[in-house]
């Protein structure tokens, strides 16, 4: 699958997310927010980073380029497009995900290894994994998902704060997150955002725990 | 605007002139001249560094804004430290990142990728609210440029002192990397070359170099503070990297504005700047204004004619300002046009030679108070652990993204140093430390034990330190024993830096920090260090394990964290490099030969210090302190903060003490780990779940 890594200005994840696609054997390419052309690419990845520099809302200025016109249109299309952290505020900002993401309850930023439990395996980057609970961590100040209506954010949850158990309990809840939201997919499988970063749990040296969970998402995209 | 030049420099250039110098002139040498930028009271002693070696591929000569040294396999690193005191003592958030940027800035004006930022931050205790308003705007202001701009903050230090109290110490060191054979200059060496300025310049930041090299008035100085714009960073940051290969010198625009940045840039050389032609942020700035500017996130480029579109076009995809304002000329004075006339004539010798001074020197350094305190080892215990120095940083650190980037192997809080994979396949450890207390009592052994410190905090992590860049903040240094106190500091720096032949690749100093009493911080130089190592190693703690003590414990007592807490009294610590030498190489060969599960330097808290280390991690530790029969005090064996050692976790004590008779130390078994939250000093325990509270939530709850 033929994937593209958007690089808005303000984007500081792209090289690390081009290396680990690269690690799961996914062909990927950086490609200039102003140079994406839709119909050469069957996927989209949105790294994280401060888009436009985060001003106004965190994604927002993002959300309304020619870019993300496009990206809209692979999304109808079926194709899969993946957002992470600042790609998943843009995903949200721009209507192709549900919900809104906000600052985290304790007003600043967090980096930090959380576990998350996959809750969706209808997916295009959870179908089919076996393992239930990854490590991964965040990074964000604005990560605290919120949808008006809970049944509906239960249903399109994909991935939620768990303990190494795969609890879901409000302790380990990062940033105040409805329901302990990790990310989330629309109801076809085919559009995910997640605030936890795969690509920085997808090489074993710098995993302090040695292992390559965010590998198994990325993964996904190979096929 | 307050101009700084005293009547004796305002005497010397107008006799080299010849003439009355113009307003603008006047504030084109201020700058120029201004002790931040021209280090006029420092520069005699700076020389006594030794900043050659093999390595080094550039030094800090001339007006390079860093400096570079080799680490094989065709890669060469850049490393710098800065700090941006004065700011962040008016706008903590501002002040500090800006300090951010400067130095990323520093880094890329040598086309190397910034991979690394470390800060160290000194304030004063969170007692009171105005420096817990410090502290907290410092730290987001840090994590709002580093995180923005996509650069891993990945180690540092919070270290508390009333010394700072209104006036905190913001120190930003970065390292970058780059291919050796692409390394741009910041100088240029031939005419003709276009001066072309990305960015643009508005009304904050005027006079920030004077201002930074005078003491703060306590009147409104907010004016002197730059904004930091990290988005437009980034900008500055991708481009620059994207054009290096086609520009001939690059410069930051730091302390000055245009006018230092042209000025040395050009080396000797002249120039000629058409003010109409930068672009500003706001109308009707004037002319010397938009000289002396210290607006973040601008560039100067000196770029061959025929290159001049492709650089400016990158700067369009991102519809960021790009102008040509100028060339560099054969004539050599620094002129500055506005609306066709002549604001600014001066030659470049005037502007990049200011009066050198070496001011009075009084070693009187104070009486000694000789009173041993009483205290319960208990009570001593107790307090130690639960000092600011001591607590869990876990609430500054985790407001940075320490992990973008993808190559943070040992992450901060992690061990004495932190990990960073390169993109040759080695390790890069890099750490920076300051020892203010010591420093306040013997400045030399001072100079010389912190940068054994950071060479040990490398050996835990298995690196050997191969380059150091330091940075010197001080008082006033007409004030002859603060001055005495600088010149004796640089000697201890210098020594050490020749015995373990690590060059230092640059530095900074900064003057008149003081309280609004008048009184000078504590003197705090401190080191960065870079070290490689081609073995990775994550430390971990196992129940079982015995503690081995590598190096000799001593009754040196006086500067350390317990007599700061009880009081004065005993021996100052001598810094004995040759037993830091040592030590490190059995440390670290230890750790290539896979011995080592848990490393750490004794320092802050002496033993006990080093010890809380591991119960903080859930163990407890057992000792017997009759191993420790180097030193009579009981109070030494257990806090003192001499030099030249390590403990180590290991299941092969005997490797350790084997070899360390070999090497000329000694090593010991002192004690074992368990599970729990106990220490057990001989026959007494005392159980330290309560002080394990207090560490983990400490500055969540200050704060």
């Amino acid at each position: 699958m033929k994937t593209a890594v958007i690089k808005f200005p303000g984007t500081t994840c792209e090289t690390d997310v081009l290396k680990a696609l690269r690690e799961a054997r996914v062909e990927s390419n950086i490609i200039g927010y102003k140079d994406f052309d839709p119909d050469k690419f069957d996927a989209v990845v949105i790294p994280g980073g401060f888009s436009f520099g985060d001003y106004l809302r965190a994604g927002s200025i993002a959300a309304n380029t020619e870019t993300m016109k496009n990206v809209k249109e692979m999304a109808d299309e079926g194709k899969i497009v993946v957002g992470i952290c600042n790609g998943f505020q843009i995903l949200v900002e721009s209507g192709l995900l549900k919900g809104a993401l906000l600052p985290n309850l304790k007003m600043r930023f967090i980096s930090k290894w959380v576990y998350v439990r996959i809750v969706r395996f209808d997916t295009a980057i959870t179908k089919g994994l076996e393992k239930k609970v990854l490590r991964m961590p965040i990074a964000h100040a604005e990560g605290r998902y919120y949808l008006d209506n809970p049944e509906e954010a239960e249903k399109l949850a994909a991935f939620k704060y768990s303990d190494e158990g795969g609890n879901v309990k409000e302790e380990v809840n990062p940033n105040g997150s409805i329901l302990n939201i990790a990310g989330i997919s629309n109801e076809e499988g085919n559009v995910i955002g997640l605030m936890p970063h795969p690509e920085r749990a997808s090489f074993k040296l710098t995993d302090p725990y040695s292992q390559t969970d965010g590998l198994l998402l990325l993964r996904g995209l190979r096929k | 605007m307050t101009i700084s030049l005293s009547s004796y420099e305002l005497e010397l250039i107008k006799k080299e002139l010849k003439r009355e110098p113009k307003e603008e002139e006047l504030k084109v040498i201020d700058a120029l001249w201004s002790e931040h930028c021209s280090y006029k009271s420092s520069k005699v002693f700076l020389r006594s560094l030794p900043s050659e070696g093999p390595n080094v591929v550039m030094g800090i000569e001339d007006w390079q804004d860093a400096g570079a040294v080799d680490i094989g396999d065709g890669y060469a690193i850049v490393m710098k430290v800065e700090s941006h005191n004065h700011p962040s003592a008016i706008d903590p958030f501002n002040g500090a990142a800006t300090g951010v940027g400067g130095i990323i800035r520093d880094i890329i004006s040598k086309g190397a990728r910034p991979i690394a930022l470390l800060d160290m931050i000194r304030v004063g205790s969170l007692r009171h609210e105005r420096n817990r308003w410090l502290l907290k705007g410092i730290i987001s202001g840090i994590g709002f440029y580093g995180n923005s701009i996509g650069v891993p903050v990945i180690g540092g230090e919070l270290s508390f002192d009333d010394s700072y109290t209104d006036n905190p110490l913001v120190d930003v060191a970065c390292v970058g990397i780059v291919k050796k054979d692409k390394i741009v200059s910041s100088i240029v060496k031939k005419p003709g070359l276009k001066l072309v300025l990305a960015g643009l310049t508005g009304i904050d930041g005027l006079g920030g170099a004077s201002f930074a090299s005078r003491k703060l008035s306590g009147e409104d100085e907010i004016g002197a503070v730059q904004i930091a714009d990290p988005f437009a960073g980034k900008i500055i940051l991708d481009v620059t990297l994207e054009i290096a290969d086609k520009v001939e010198a690059i410069k930051d625009l730091g302390g000055g504005g245009l006018a230092v940045a042209v000025t040395e840039m050009a080396n000797g050389l002249g120039a000629v700047v058409n003010l109409d032609k930068v672009p500003l942020r706001v109308k009707g700035m004037r002319p010397e204004d938009i000289i002396i500017s210290e607006t973040q996130e601008r560039m100067l480029y000196a770029v061959r004619e025929e290159s001049v579109e492709d650089v400016c076009k990158a700067f369009e995809y991102y519809e960021y300002p790009c102008s040509v304002i100028g060339e560099i000329t054969e004539d050599p004075n620094i002129k500055f046009l506005y609306e066709g006339k002549e604001v600014v004539s001066l030659p470049s010798s005037l502007l990049l030679s200011p009066p050198i001074y070496v001011w009075n020197i009084n070693e009187n350094e104070g009486e000694k108070i000789n009173e041993k305190p009483t205290v319960r080892i208990e009570d001593a215990i107790r307090s130690i652990v639960t000092s600011e120095e001591l607590v869990n940083k876990e609430w500054a650190y985790s407001q940075f993204d320490y992990e973008v980037g993808t190559s943070t192997v040992i992450k901060p809080g992690e061990a004495d140093s932190s990990l960073l994979l390169l993109p040759n396949g080695k390790f890069l450890a890099i750490k920076g430390d300051a020892n203010p207390d010591l420093c306040n009592e013997d400045s030399y052994e001072c100079g010389k034990e912190i940068f054994a410190e950071a060479y040990r905090n490398l050996a835990t992590v298995g690196a050997k330190g191969i380059a150091a860049v330091d940075h010197l903040q001080f008082g006033d240094p007409k004030k002859p024993k603060v001055y005495a106190k600088f010149v004796n500091t640089i000697r201890g720096i210098s020594e050490a830096a020749k015995f373990f032949n690590i060059p230092i690749v640059g530095g900074k100093v900064s003057f008149y920090n003081e309280n609004s009493k008048g009184e000078e911080i504590k003197p705090t130089p401190l080191i960065v260090m870079a070290g490689i190592t081609d073995k990775y190693f994550r430390p971990s703690i196992e129940e079982g394990l015995d503690i081995v003590l590598i190096g000799i414990t001593r009754d040196e007592m006086r500067s350390s964290l317990f007599t700061k807490i009880f009081g004065k009294y005993g021996k100052l610590p001598k810094a004995r490099l040759s037993e830091d030498l040592i030590s490190s190489e059995i440390l670290t060969q230890g750790i290539h030969e896979d011995k080592v599960t848990y490393a750490k330097d004794v320092s802050k808290g002496g033993l006990i210090g080093a010890l809380w280390s591991i119960i903080t991690k859930g163990y407890s530790v057992s000792i017997s302190t009759e191993a420790i029969n180097t030193a009579e005090d009981i109070y030494s064996k257990l806090f003192s903060e001499n030099g030249g050692r390590f403990i180590v976790l290991t299941s092969d004590a005997q490797f350790f003490i084997k070899f360390a008779e070999k090497k000329g130390t000694i090593a010991k078994i002192i004690g074992k780990v368990s599970k729990g939250s106990e220490i057990y000093i001989d026959s007494n325990s005392y159980n330290l779940s309560k002080e394990i509270e207090v560490y983990n939530n400490y500055l969540e709850e200050r704060l």
